[in-house]
């Protein structure tokens, strides 16, 4: 479940250009993992155990565990334990990469152990992991000096992120966000949540991103950029904003209201106080979520 | 009444929210629908259309979905109005039904959610 981050840490690193992300992301969608890369992950074979099982099946016509259980690289409990296992999402990104040429077996074994050990991941928690990468995000743009205002940042992109996942699907990656006093709109849609504090959002694409969009968040599949486009684009980011304003008053007794969304098409929209833009990369194209709390 | 013979007014400002509800409603029976964009638009079908059921958005412009739940229940008191919004707030569930709603849908809705809230306030009358 941490495609999202684990993409984003490959651009960091310059491993990827956004393209190949893109590339192997939508490919993602098409594979299923693999043994080898499973084992990998497990820490129950070496990069170079893979590869000498790999060369070996090119000549017989026997399937990985089999032949990593004769060499004597697996037994046949650790082969049960990983068909049995859980898939993280992120290691069928690197199984693509590995396919696509861009990593080997053994760059993807040596990113991992990094990746693992820089982000702390002992366990699949999703939602820890999430907020401390999000904790880490913020307090690395953002120079509160209210830290009660930093927490409620973090649940809000938490949520975001979740509402992503949750109706449009998880095939994205997020790249680090980006301050910006003014914001150069293609086709934007804006709703202020306020109340007990004020945010501020915009979810802004191009047409062709806001039909894929649209589809998947409606289930139906749209071919032109209409009214029922337009109308997904303006419903998901009122559905996300209304839900962190029941998440606020539920658990923290805040009262929030929202404005009803906005278009901005082709616009500069100029900020008094800084906003940031988080891009969020789907195979379909790209977005732009810009917010900013005050 | 039965579903198919009720008149089903929905407001809400997005064109989907509308066709997804009435998609939902018309799946369970219903087919006798009139729309509006937004709260004022809402009360004056309501007036001249005189339907039996009412769904309204929260978060609509020129009038919001409490002002217009309060302004149909002035109109008609025994009015059905259902608030249909996915700001489910303490504070916006007191509004609306201080304001005179019989009942309240957390968007997104499943067709459960609709059928059931239908059969309570349609079935049986």
């Amino acid at each position: 479940m941490y495609t999202q981050f684990f993409g984003n840490y490959l651009l960091e690193k310059g491993i990827l250009t956004t393209s190949q992300l893109t590339d192997a992301l939508t490919e993602q969608s098409k594979v299923h993992i693999k043994l080898g890369t499973l084992a990998i992950h497990a820490g129950y074979m070496t990069a170079g155990e893979v590869d000498s099982v790999v060369v070996l099946q090119t000549h017989q016509d026997k399937k990985f565990g089999e032949l990593a259980i004769e060499e004597g690289y697996l037994t046949e409990e650790q082969v049960q334990d990983l068909l049995d296992s859980q898939t993280p999402d992120y290691l069928l990104l690197g199984q693509v990469l590995i396919e696509q040429g861009i990593l080997t077996n053994t760059q993807l074994e040596n990113l991992l152990i990094e990746y693992q050990s820089e982000n702390e991941i002992y366990d699949l928690d999703l939602s820890n992991f999430q907020k401390k990468k999000f904790d880490e995000m913020v307090s690395q743009i953002c120079e509160f000096s209210d830290s009660v205002q930093e927490e409620r940042l973090v649940e809000y992109l938490q949520l975001f992120v979740n509402n992503l996942i949750r109706f449009i699907g998880n095939d994205f990656t997020l790249l680090n966000p980006i301050p910006c006093n003014e914001y150069p709109s293609v086709y934007g849609v804006a709703q202020t949540v306020y109340g007990s504090f004020e945010l501020q959002s915009l979810l802004d694409t191009n047409e062709t991103t806001a039909i894929e969009f649209a589809s998947r968040y409606a289930n139906e599949s749209f071919s032109d950029f209409d009214e029922y486009v337009k109308a997904a684009l303006e419903d998901f980011l009122n559905l996300h904003n209304g839900l962190f304003n029941v998440n606020m008053s539920n658990e923290y007794s805040l009262e929030l209201m929202l404005t009803p969304p906005e278009a901005h098409i082709n616009e500069v929209i100029g900020y008094d106080a800084p906003h940031y833009i988080l891009p969020i990369i789907y195979p379909f194209g790209t977005l732009n979520f810009v917010f900013a709390i005050s | 009444m039965d579903l198919e013979n009720a008149k089903i007014l929905i407001g809400d400002d997005s064109i989907l929210a509308r066709k997804q509800l009435k998609d939902c409603i018309a799946a369970l029976g219903g087919s006798n629908f009139i729309e509006a964009a937004n709260g004022q638009e809402a009360i004056d079908k309501y007036k001249s259309e005189q339907p039996d059921i009412v769904f309204l958005d929260i978060v609509m412009p020129i009038k919001d979905g409490i002002v217009a739940t309060q302004e149909i229940h002035d109109l008609n008191p025994k009015a059905c109005i259902i608030m249909v919004s996915s700001v489910g707030t303490i504070q916006q569930l007191k509004a609306a039904i201080e304001a005179g709603a019989k009942d309240f849908v957390q968007k997104p809705f499943s067709g459960d959610q609709v059928a059931a809230v239908l059969d309570a306030h349609l079935g049986g009358n």
